[in-house]
């Protein structure tokens, strides 16, 4: 864990690939107890997801694996055979949370909806996270990270400037999936803490679809005031900001006030140009980029982006590098903030990965522990904690229950 | 008790602006919480006047604020006045919580440092979600969504294959950040029920972007190599992309993940001579040869709309969904199925729409519209605080209430 903040809450994860495993890793992260369920064949789908140690996939190489599940037990579980469910009822009873991201006819093919979860233990938490809801005429669609990105209302205003003739995209790597299971975690804390004072549980309905939505603040904005449907090439929009190239890199612009402005043009060394009636304000400027962009850059391909964005913030000028991974892990205002940590694990050895993005007063900061191995703790939770034995372990594993 | 929501009884008080800190206070508010945002007529929060308004010249209670700052109260209070201050720490003295995404400078600077605060009230949570923490070399510096992405490492693996980065549409970083402050908020609530104790948390908003591309991160680490720019491609998936369909700007999001998959598609689309061609006979081939797969199954989808394509696509099981624009968004049937929007009549605005937190609960709160200007100064400062109205009349001319 970083912060031993939920001490004593137990948790149940049972899904796949990221918004329940990053929903529980946030917990986890807090100090809850977090028992991973797996599929015993193949495990996570995330093992088998990019980037992998040296390029060589492996059930244990995958970076994005160890991200997610850092923090938890890992035990393997078939809930389908008979047996199956009914060691996950045992793990239900006693715990606080349930977390889990599958397609709700897979919950209720498997007994595994609210209604039966509730009756083995009526004061859970269950937070469950599907690309559509609960309900709702869309509930059993499929979907992935791309169709989210679409759907929530997102890849069609992701910037374009100029030609609309290519397709919309969406945003890098799975941002969405990843941003559901946060808001999960935000709900399931809220539930827990709920819990916690009056003795209550409920089932948290989750929605990637919403989760997405919740970026389109300006969009809901102009259409809910004048009717104006907000697109990729929307210039009034987008005329503040903008990515240029630079030195041995690119850097990114933010003008929103006048005075940002005017900083920024003392920071280029005040050149002629900048007196040009063309460029006098926000609409000016916005109206002849085409002329004002070329200008700039003549600039900015003269220096770094590290000499562009101190010498800007100095001058308080927003200005933002866009950092590359390296740069980012070379970053140090992030490594005074100790936000990078290096977490020892067999298989890998030792990696850096990204930390928690929050800090406690009051709580020692501790050191995680690496993700486990696929079953790494089925000893410790059959044996140890269930009753089985060693000898019952073995059969469950040839009956491929675990 | 069955229906409580979680945060009853719990008060925040909110010094935020823009969007990151404005959002949490709605997300609070939905949880139950009584959220007062402490405003001024020095410094209005700018998206009370900038950015997208209604009736500009009709004032302050126009703008985009109102879709974020739903549910919330609002006092206009002068921190700068030592009455002011005086006055807001009554209000600390009977508050819970503290949240603000203003400059780490900004609180201290009044006089309200953590601890002061916990002078006032040993056991309040204070929750700062500066742009890149509270502490480190960089503490001061300015930022925006957008070049908090930059920064943050997502814009550099942001683009089209072989182009150019770019600016997200929507700016996640705000969204992102308001979730990670909640997480503090909430942890530091479930710590302090256990241990009676309050806490500082300190989140840095371009941490908690770098926090969700992991990817980004641990392929630098793995195998010293910055993420590509990638468009809507996939590490393995293909087709994977978004296709042109019927009318001006209309698009499809369509991944297939699976051989099976793959078929199905192939047969809704009428199984064309083409998809038996060997270079799309497998994952790996059809990888390989996207482009060309993409350019072919562009030729089919064009023919529909958008909404034809997903309906016959997800009857077959494969991944699909539309490129929808906010308009297309609001009027879906699932959308409004779910109940996500929420048309509201503003009492300055008129009408507005917001939209709720990203799950579906039965304890959501139900809360009026974003708060004029200092509406709820006689609810806060007589009910609450117990000041006489000859006191207020003096306050409000001495510009204290201001």
């Amino acid at each position: 864990m970083f912060y031993k903040v939920l001490d004593g809450v137990k948790v149940v994860e049972f899904g796949n690939f990221i918004s329940a495993p990053f929903c529980a890793k946030i917990l986890a992260d807090l100090g809850a107890e977090v028992i991973k369920i797996e599929d015993p064949r193949c495990g996570d789908s995330s093992r088998r997801a990019a980037p992998f140690l040296h390029d060589i996939p492996g059930l244990e190489n995958s970076g994005l694996f160890q991200y997610l599940n850092m923090n938890k037990l890992g035990i393997t579980l078939n809930p389908v055979a008979a047996i199956g469910a009914e060691i996950f009822s045992v793990l239900l009873k006693s715990a606080d949370v349930f977390v889990e991201n599958n397609p709700p006819k897979q919950m209720k093919q498997l007994g595994l909806t609210y209604r039966f979860v509730k009756e083995i233990n009526p004061r859970i938490v269950m937070t469950s996270i599907t690309p559509f809801g609960q309900t709702g005429p869309y509930k059993d669609f499929q979907s992935c990270e791309l169709v989210s990105a679409h759907i929530g209302g997102v890849g069609y205003i992701s910037m374009r400037e100029g030609d609309i003739s290519k397709e919309p995209i969406k945003l890098p790597a799975h941002l969405f999936n990843f941003q559901a299971g946060l808001s999960a975690a935000v709900a399931t804390l809220s539930s827990i803490f709920r819990q916690s004072n009056t003795g209550l549980g409920e089932q948290l309905d989750v929605s990637e679809q919403e989760s997405v939505i919740q970026n389109l603040n300006s969009s809901i904005a102009r259409y809910a005031y004048g009717g104006q449907i907000m697109a990729r090439t929307d210039a009034a929009g987008h005329a503040p900001f903008h990515i240029l190239p630079c030195k041995d890199g690119f850097i990114c612009a933010a003008f929103v006030e006048e005075a940002e402005w005017r900083r920024f043009v003392e920071v280029m060394g005040h050149p002629e140009w900048a007196d040009n009636e063309l460029f006098k304000d926000f609409a000016s400027r916005a109206k002849y980029w085409d002329a004002l962009k070329p200008l700039m850059v003549e600039w900015t391909m003269q220096y770094t982006e590290e000499e562009i964005y101190r010498r800007s913030q100095e001058k308080a000028v927003p200005l933002g590098a866009v950092r590359t991974a390296h740069q980012v892990l070379e970053d140090k205002q992030m490594a005074a903030r100790q936000f990078f940590v290096d977490i020892e694990r067999e298989n890998t050895g030792k990696l850096t990965f990204p930390g928690v993005p929050y800090r406690f007063s009051e709580i020692q900061k501790e050191a995680p522990s690496p993700a486990p191995l696929l079953g790494q703790h089925n000893e410790d939770i059959y044996c140890g904690r269930l009753g089985y034995t060693k000898r019952d372990l073995n059969r469950l594993k040839e009956a491929g229950v675990i | 008790m069955m229906s409580t929501p979680a945060l009853k009884g719990i008060r925040v008080i909110a010094f935020t602006w823009v969007w990151a800190g404005p959002w949490m206070g709605g997300v609070l508010a939905d949880m139950g919480a009584e959220v007062i945002k402490v405003e001024t007529m020095q410094r209005l929060d700018s998206q009370r006047v900038v950015k997208i308004t209604k009736n500009p010249e009709q004032g302050p209670n126009q703008g985009q604020f109102n879709v974020t700052n739903r549910g919330v109260k609002s006092i206009t209070l002068n921190l700068k006045q030592p009455k002011g201050l005086e006055i807001i720490k009554k209000l600390v003295k009977i508050s819970n919580v503290i949240i603000t995404n203003f400059a780490p400078r900004a609180l201290p600077g009044w006089g309200l440092s953590y601890d002061t605060l916990k002078e006032i009230k040993p056991d309040i949570i204070l929750v700062t979600l500066p742009a890149f923490g509270s502490t480190g070399p960089d503490k001061d510096y300015l930022s925006y969504g957008s070049t908090l992405e930059a920064v943050g490492g997502l814009s550099a693996s942001f683009g089209y294959p072989g182009e150019v980065p770019v600016i997200s549409g929507p700016y996640p970083s705000d969204p992102i950040g308001s979730m990670y402050g909640l997480v503090g908020v909430l942890a530091a609530l479930n710590y302090r029920k256990k241990t009676g104790k309050g806490q500082h948390v300190d989140i840095a908003q371009n941490e908690g972007v770098t926090s969700l591309i992991p990817e980004v991160i641990m392929d630098e680490v793995m195998n010293r190599r910055t993420r590509p720019r990638m468009g809507n491609r996939d590490d393995i998936m293909a087709p994977h992309g978004c296709y042109p369909c019927k009318g001006h700007d209309k698009w499809v999001a369509i991944a297939v993940d699976t051989d099976k998959k793959w078929h199905a598609l192939c047969r809704v689309m009428g199984n064309p001579d083409w998809c038996k061609d060997i270079k799309f006979a497998d994952q790996y081939s059809r990888w390989q040869n996207q482009d060309e797969l993409n350019k072919l199954i562009a030729g089919w989808t064009r023919d529909f709309t958008h909404y034809e394509v997903m309906r016959q696509l997800q009857k077959a099981g494969i991944a699909a969904g539309p490129s929808f624009n906010i308009e297309e968004l609001i009027n879906d049937p699932h959308v409004k199925n779910r109940g996500i929007f929420i048309e509201q009549q503003h009492p300055a605005a008129g009408k507005t729409i917001v939209y709720r937190s990203p799950w579906k609960s039965a304890l959501t709160a139900k809360n009026p519209p974003a708060p004029c200007l200092g509406e709820n100064n006689n609810y806060v400062f007589k009910e609450l605080l117990g000041i006489s109205d000859r006191e207020i009349t003096e306050l409000i001319e001495t510009k204290v209430i201001y």
